[in-house]
């Protein structure tokens, strides 16, 4: 058995060499959907690496509540894209914070209002420019430390905002841009600092810091008809010790605020990154679909070509029965064809995936990650296509009648 | 030769073999019986479309959607399974084609080592036997040559070097020697004539009479059915036995019937 298996392969090597450029043509399709699939994993592993590290240098004491029911599905995780969040009604009320706050063991609670709208200085800001409405307590939970001025505080008289150094570049042409005013969606606020920057578009925060404005809850609440959005509560506990204790708590709390609707999740450690990265989920979603057009493409292709090889070989076929091949002899021989062929183009999918996973990532500010999951589902994807394509042409060589197919011409 | 002591290799009783339905049915063999002994050396003659080729595809398990019964070493071959059948293929019998039938992409000892690998020996060991067997029919420079490099003759050499490399018991040749020149012929038939004296059973159609000689017994066919059959000593046997010519079997039959070519 593994002498013929070494045959199968031997044979297989040979025939796809013997016509190289019409094999590589086949393989293309199996090899651009295993790239983009091992690109899309690769970066999102590494957008998830991130946040979790975050999280750890953080201390590891913190939970994050956002609303909507806990799922493990990842797929739920691309309907929780960040973005389409900002405009969704949010289950999170100030009650929820307050009682929040009351609870034992709990050192901070920040709560996070994003807003949409226009941000403008001496020139207009980005329409994507995130509004961030929170409370002070988020310098002190978050990683984000200001550079110039100080960081919001309610008790200040008059509208104050602290904005990113990306933005008050971008909007007055300099990162020294304190007791400017900048209008957010038309009002003024008087701008008492500078966030440091931190390079960091992806966080547990959702928020790209670098070029968000931050201003007081309670402003946050007149610029949205005096309501509260919250998407996030950032809770900090004394100490790790606590975290599982206060999460368990929150839930409790929350439930009874919320009626017994578990409409909010509370995450901690690793989940906190998975939500992050939904927009990578989202994009991973698009890719996935692009991946899996190409892949049933690929195999199609692979299809075909083997039916063609089967009928450029019917005679061939019959001499090996004569000579004494079974019909999983023939099965297997073909079957391993389709499978080099769809391997082959796995494997290179697979290098093409990487190669284009740290090209993108220098644009990006976190770099692909390499483990055996990325690697095993691209052989995996490859494995299965090959027998899903490649087992009918198989079939039907083993099902050729030799003696006609010693009958017929080549 | 063929003692009556050990069982027949082969019993034919009433086998038909017909082709196409309907208005086209066509009974290729048409009611034959023939039972051949172990170590028989047959050369089958007949007209073009006889059912030579026909009969050489249901002994060689090529074909087995037959009337009739087929006997092959005391089994009916009606209760075989495929795989069984290939077993039988790559381990007692050895083809050699009407054409080459060469795997034209294939180099010469892969073709030759082609049976092997449904014996299962590896590679070395195929690739060993393989070479032996081309020298032993003075292609041993050619190993390497792609069938298409070789010149008809050669290529049925190498056809019959496959044949005979995974030594087996029964072996079918259609028209061996077809497409060789008489002296070519003549080495072919020499070295079916040492397998025979090893024991093999050896049944090979040939439009040559010259090489009936070769043969122990001579069948004619015409028809589908089989028309005489002549019991004969071969040519190494002859000299080394004082035995007449024993004719059996048909009495009309006395003399090996010729039958023009094409
Ligand atoms: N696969 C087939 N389908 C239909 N008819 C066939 C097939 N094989 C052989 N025949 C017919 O059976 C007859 C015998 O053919 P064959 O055995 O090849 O003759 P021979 O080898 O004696 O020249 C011929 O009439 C041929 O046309
Ligand atoms: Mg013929």
């Amino acid at each position: 058995m593994k002498i013929l298996f070494a045959n199968h392969i031997h044979i297989a090597r040979q025939s796809i060499a013997s016509s190289r450029m019409r094999s590589t043509l086949t393989m293309l399709g199996i090899t651009i959907g295993v790239a983009s699939i091992t690109t899309i994993l690769a970066l999102s592993a590494g957008a998830s690496k991130i946040v979790v590290d975050q999280v750890d240098s953080l201390g590891g004491n913190i939970a994050v509540i956002r609303p909507g029911a806990n799922s493990d599905n990842t797929l739920d995780g691309i309907a929780k894209i960040p973005i389409g969040q900002q405009y969704a009604a949010s289950s999170l009320s100030d009650v929820d914070i307050a009682s929040i706050e009351r609870i034992e063991h709990v050192k901070a609670v920040a709560p996070l209002m994003i807003l949409g709208g226009s941000v403008s200085g001496v020139t207009e800001g980005s329409a994507h420019t995130p509004i961030l409405a929170t409370t002070p307590n988020l310098e002190q939970i978050s990683d984000i430390e200001v550079s110039d001025g100080q960081f919001l505080d309610p008790e200040l008289n008059g509208a104050t905002a602290v904005i990113g150094p990306q933005l008050s570049i971008d909007i007055f042409g300099t990162d020294q841009s304190i007791g400017k005013t900048i209008k957010v969606k038309g009002q003024p606020f008087t701008i008492i600092g500078i966030l440091k920057r931190t390079n960091n578009p992806i966080n547990y925060n959702t928020v790209d810091f670098d070029n968000a404005v931050l201003i007081n809850l309670a402003n946050g609440r007149e610029l949205n008809q005096g309501a509260s959005q919250i998407q996030q509560i950032n809770v900090q506990s004394e100490s790790v010790e606590y975290l599982g204790g206060v999460i368990t708590e929150i839930n409790k709390t929350l439930l009874k605020n919320h009626f017994n609707q578990a409409d909010f999740t509370v995450l901690s450690g690793d989940e906190i990154a998975q939500p992050t990265s939904g927009l990578f989920t989202a994009l991973a979603g698009v890719s996935v679909a692009i991946a899996a057009i190409s892949l049933v493409v690929g195999g199609v292709g692979i299809m075909n070509i083997m039916l063609v090889s089967v009928a450029e070989r019917t005679r061939e076929i019959g001499i090996r029965k004569a000579l004494g091949a079974t019909n999983s002899d023939i099965i297997s021989q073909f079957l391993i064809e389709s499978l080099a062929l769809s391997i082959g183009g796995g494997i290179t999918g697979y290098i093409f995936g990487y190669i284009l996973a740290f090209a993108i990532s220098t644009f990006l500010t976190f770099d692909p990650v390499f483990n055996w999951e990325i690697a095993g589902t691209a052989l995996i994807v490859s494995l299965v296509i090959g027998t899903l394509f490649g087992l009918y042409p198989a079939i039907r060589a083993a099902k050729k009648d030799p003696i006609a197919a010693l009958r017929q011409y080549d | 030769m063929s003692d009556t002591k050990t069982p027949p290799v082969i019993v034919l009783k009433q086998l038909k073999k017909r082709f196409g339905i309907g208005d086209a049915e066509h009974y290729a063999l048409d009611g034959i019986n023939l039972t051949i002994q172990k170590g028989e050396f047959i050369a089958i003659m007949g007209p073009s479309g006889c059912g030579k080729t026909t009969l050489l595809n249901v002994l060689g398990l090529l074909d087995s959607h037959i009337e009739g019964e087929y006997e092959l070493d005391g089994k009916s071959i009606a209760y075989l399974s495929a795989k069984r059948q290939a077993r039988i293929r790559s381990q007692q019998i050895g083809f050699v084609f009407q054409s080459f039938n060469l795997v034209s992409r294939l180099n010469v000892i892969d073709n030759v080592a082609l049976p092997l690998i449904y014996k299962g020996m590896t590679k070395l060991a195929r690739q060993k036997k393989a070479s032996t067997m081309l020298r032993s029919f003075h292609l041993g420079e050619r190993e390497f040559y792609m069938p298409n490099q070789l010149s008809g003759g050669q290529m049925q050499r190498v056809a019959i070097a496959r044949a005979l490399v995974n030594d087996p018991a029964i072996i079918l040749a259609d028209e061996p020697t077809g497409n060789l020149d008489s002296r070519a012929s003549h080495i072919i038939m020499q070295e079916l004539s040492d397998l025979h004296k090893q024991g093999n059973t050896i049944i090979m159609v040939t439009h040559n009479p010259d090489l009936t000689t070769y043969a122990s017994r001579v069948i004619t066919m015409l028809d589908g059915q089989i028309d005489t059959d002549t019991f004969r000593l071969p040519l190494q046997s002859r000299t080394s036995t004082k035995k007449p010519l024993n004719i059996v079997k048909k009495p009309k039959a006395s003399t090996t019937k010729k039958k023009d070519k094409k």
